[in-house]
């Protein structure tokens, strides 16, 4: 029986616009699985960026239960949720979110040397995730010197050498171009292959299809879609 | 994370914003330069009021005679009448015949005598005589100081070469004389030169018995370096008679004592001349006042380099505001990625140490290179490595003041909004 990665359970999340309480993810109950391959889908609007903060820590809830990796994730203060984000979770942007003045390796490195390693160990440790994302060639390069594709490879690297329980990505081919986003598209599979947990936050249904499962997400509430 | 990796992290940052750094420590450097001058200053000025004050004791009390408020002095009081013509000027016996009040060897020897807590005294006076002699081409006009035997012990006075005057050269009435070092070069070449040689005062010829060593500016008494020293009976026969105003020289065994002993003296010379004025002043109350003077300069400059350090320090408080909005996104990328407040808040705020400790550096740069800019306008700059150390250190310190609250606001930046910041 596979193990259960991510459970939310009757989660709600809003905003105040002026005295006004906006409601944005009602209810949500949702679970995911380790191993598995998620998209969660949905138009600009529905809740999914907040889902993915929530998901991704870096967002609280204002009512219900969330644990990842067994951890009562609602109910840790900031300092946890922070070592959380760090050993937990992998986090793929659209726009990749590099540091400009950091070069590749330095990138990449950077949630293991958050984590108190020393850059030469957190250099040695990367060295494989370098090699299977087939940027070795581009560590001394800054982020600017890299075409959108190797940029988001760079990230996916980021995302990876901290080892962490789940990869969390939004919109990961929302800047790339069609070829690129096949290739990180591809790479997102073969990583599932190797038994990573993906979660993919995306509003187009071409991307989602990618995943082993789709989630939609409208108006805040999610709606579990047929396989296929 | 650790902090060799933070510092790995502000050196990246700030190598590649070299002249963004350099602008933003200006400030710094300003206040450490102006410390560093300030307290060279001080220090200057210290060891100026020092050397200014060196031939003076500091429980040394000088006490003159300003002459009479009406009426004749008269003599009153314990100690009698002093001996006619004993002193110079004849002593106040005299003086009262002529209506012209001074100061004689006796009137020292009743004060040594009477007033406790007194060590030592001397009495001592300086005029003007024409100079001849050596490689002088023309009579040069001179300050003559006919002083005792102990006026140079008590002066601090230390012999280039020679010795001082002795008691047998004052109570023979001897022609000989001890020069200052700016006269001995003038008339001599050199004090080696001016040793036993000859010099005519007033057209009368002196052996010179010692040269001083050079003393420089002294803020009081006679000028050692530019005076002719000679007995101080041997002046009163030779060159001013009873035309004299001596200064009598006491020295307080207590330097605590000095303000009674002053009582004391007054008291006792009031009694002795009711109609006499007289002047008392100690050496540590000149010291004090410039000393206090030299400090309140020094107060002024302290002032006006916290001003400056205050300016630079909101410069430097600024530019890393801006820096932290320049850079929200990156904050907001290692929070995501797990980077705690207490990480951020270091990096920041080690950035703007380091930033100061480049302003500070140059600071000191800046301090030693304008020094003889400085000292060309004739202010004396002593510099110290204390000196150096410690406008380090308020630069560094200034800058780490000044760069905590945008280091805080930082650190407190809440990821989702600094990761979607433009």
């Amino acid at each position: 029986m596979a193990e259960e990665l991510i459970r939310l359970v009757n989660m709600n999340k809003g905003y105040m616009l002026g005295e006004e309480r906006v409601p944005v993810l009602k209810n949500i109950c949702f679970t995911v699985e380790r191993g598995e391959y998620v998209a969660i889908l949905g138009p600009s609007g529905s809740g999914k960026t907040t889902l993915m903060n929530v998901i991704g820590c870096m967002d609280v809830l204002d009512s219900g239960e969330y644990y990842l990796d067994h951890q009562a994730i609602h109910s840790m203060p900031q300092e946890a949720l922070t070592e959380v984000r760090n050993r937990e979770i992998g986090f793929i942007f659209q726009n990749y979110q590099l540091i400009p003045t950091y070069n590749v390796l330095q990138n990449i490195i950077m949630p293991l040397i958050i984590r108190g390693m020393g850059h030469r160990e957190a250099e040695e440790k990367c060295m494989e995730t370098i090699r299977l994302l087939g940027i070795n060639h581009r560590l001394e390069h800054r982020p600017s010197e890299l075409s959108g594709g190797q940029k988001q490879r760079v990230s996916i690297a980021r995302a990876l050498v901290g080892e962490p329980a789940l990869l969390l990505a939004d919109e990961p081919t929302g800047a790339l171009d069609r070829s690129s986003g096949k290739d990180v598209l591809k790479l997102f599979g073969q990583l599932n292959e190797m038994g990573h947990t993906i979660v993919m936050i995306t509003h187009d249904l071409s991307v989602a299809k990618s995943a082993k499962r789709i989630v939609s997400i409208v108006d805040g509430e999610l709606s579990e879609q047929p396989p296929g | 994370m650790k902090l060799t990796e933070i510092l790995r992290l502000v050196w990246l940052n700030l190598s590649q914003n070299k002249s963004k750094v350099v602008l933003t420590s200006i400030g710094i450097l300003a206040g450490s330069a102006t410390i560093m001058m300030v307290l060279a200053i001080g220090r200057g000025g210290q060891l100026e009021v020092a050397e200014q004050f060196k031939n003076l004791n500091a429980g040394a009390i000088d006490i003159v005679c300003d002459g009479e408020t009406e009426e004749e002095g008269v003599m009153a009081g314990m100690m009698g009448p002093p001996g006619a013509g004993g002193g110079p000027g004849g002593g106040p016996g005299n003086n009262a015949s002529q209506n012209t009040l001074t100061l004689s060897e006796e009137d020292m020897e009743d004060i040594l005598t009477f007033v406790p807590g007194l060590s030592d005294a001397t009495i001592s006076f300086s005029t003007k005589a024409d100079v001849d002699g050596g490689y002088l081409e023309e009579t040069t006009n001179y300050t003559i100081a006919g002083v005792m035997d102990n006026y140079g012990e008590l002066s601090n006075l230390e012999l280039a070469i020679g010795d001082f005057l002795t008691e047998e050269n004052v109570e023979g009435k001897e022609k000989v004389c001890v020069l200052g070092y700016d006269v001995a070069k003038e008339i001599f070449g050199s004090a080696y030169d001016a040793y036993d040689g000859e010099v005519y005062i007033d057209n009368r010829r002196y052996t010179v018995s010692g040269i001083i060593e050079e003393m420089g500016t002294v803020a009081s008494g006679i000028s050692p370096d530019e005076a002719i020293f000679i007995p101080y009976d041997t002046g009163i026969k030779y060159l001013t008679g009873s035309e004299v105003n001596p200064t009598i020289t006491v020295i307080a065994e207590d330097v605590d004592t000095v303000k009674s002993i002053i009582r004391t003296i007054q008291d006792m010379l009031t009694e002795k001349y009711p109609k006499g004025k007289f002047t008392l002043s100690d050496a540590g109350s000149k010291m004090e006042a410039a000393s206090k003077s030299n400090e309140t300069l020094q107060l002024l400059l302290i002032a006006m380099a916290a001003i400056v350090f205050l300016v630079g320090g909101i410069g430097i408080m600024n530019v890393l505001f801006v820096s932290v909005k320049e850079r929200t996104n990156e904050i907001g990328i290692l929070k995501a990625i797990g980077c705690d407040r207490k990480d951020v808040l270091t990096e920041f705020l080690l950035e703007a140490a380091c930033i100061s400790l480049v302003g500070a550096l140059l600071g000191v740069a800046f301090g030693l290179a304008i020094t003889p800019v400085i000292e060309s306008f004739s202010v004396r700059v002593e510099l110290t490595v204390q000196g150096a150390v410690l406008s380090l250190a308020f630069g560094v310190i200034t800058g780490s003041i000044f760069g905590f609250y945008p280091a805080y606001k930082a650190s407190r930046m809440i990821p989702v909004e600094a990761l979607n910041h433009e």
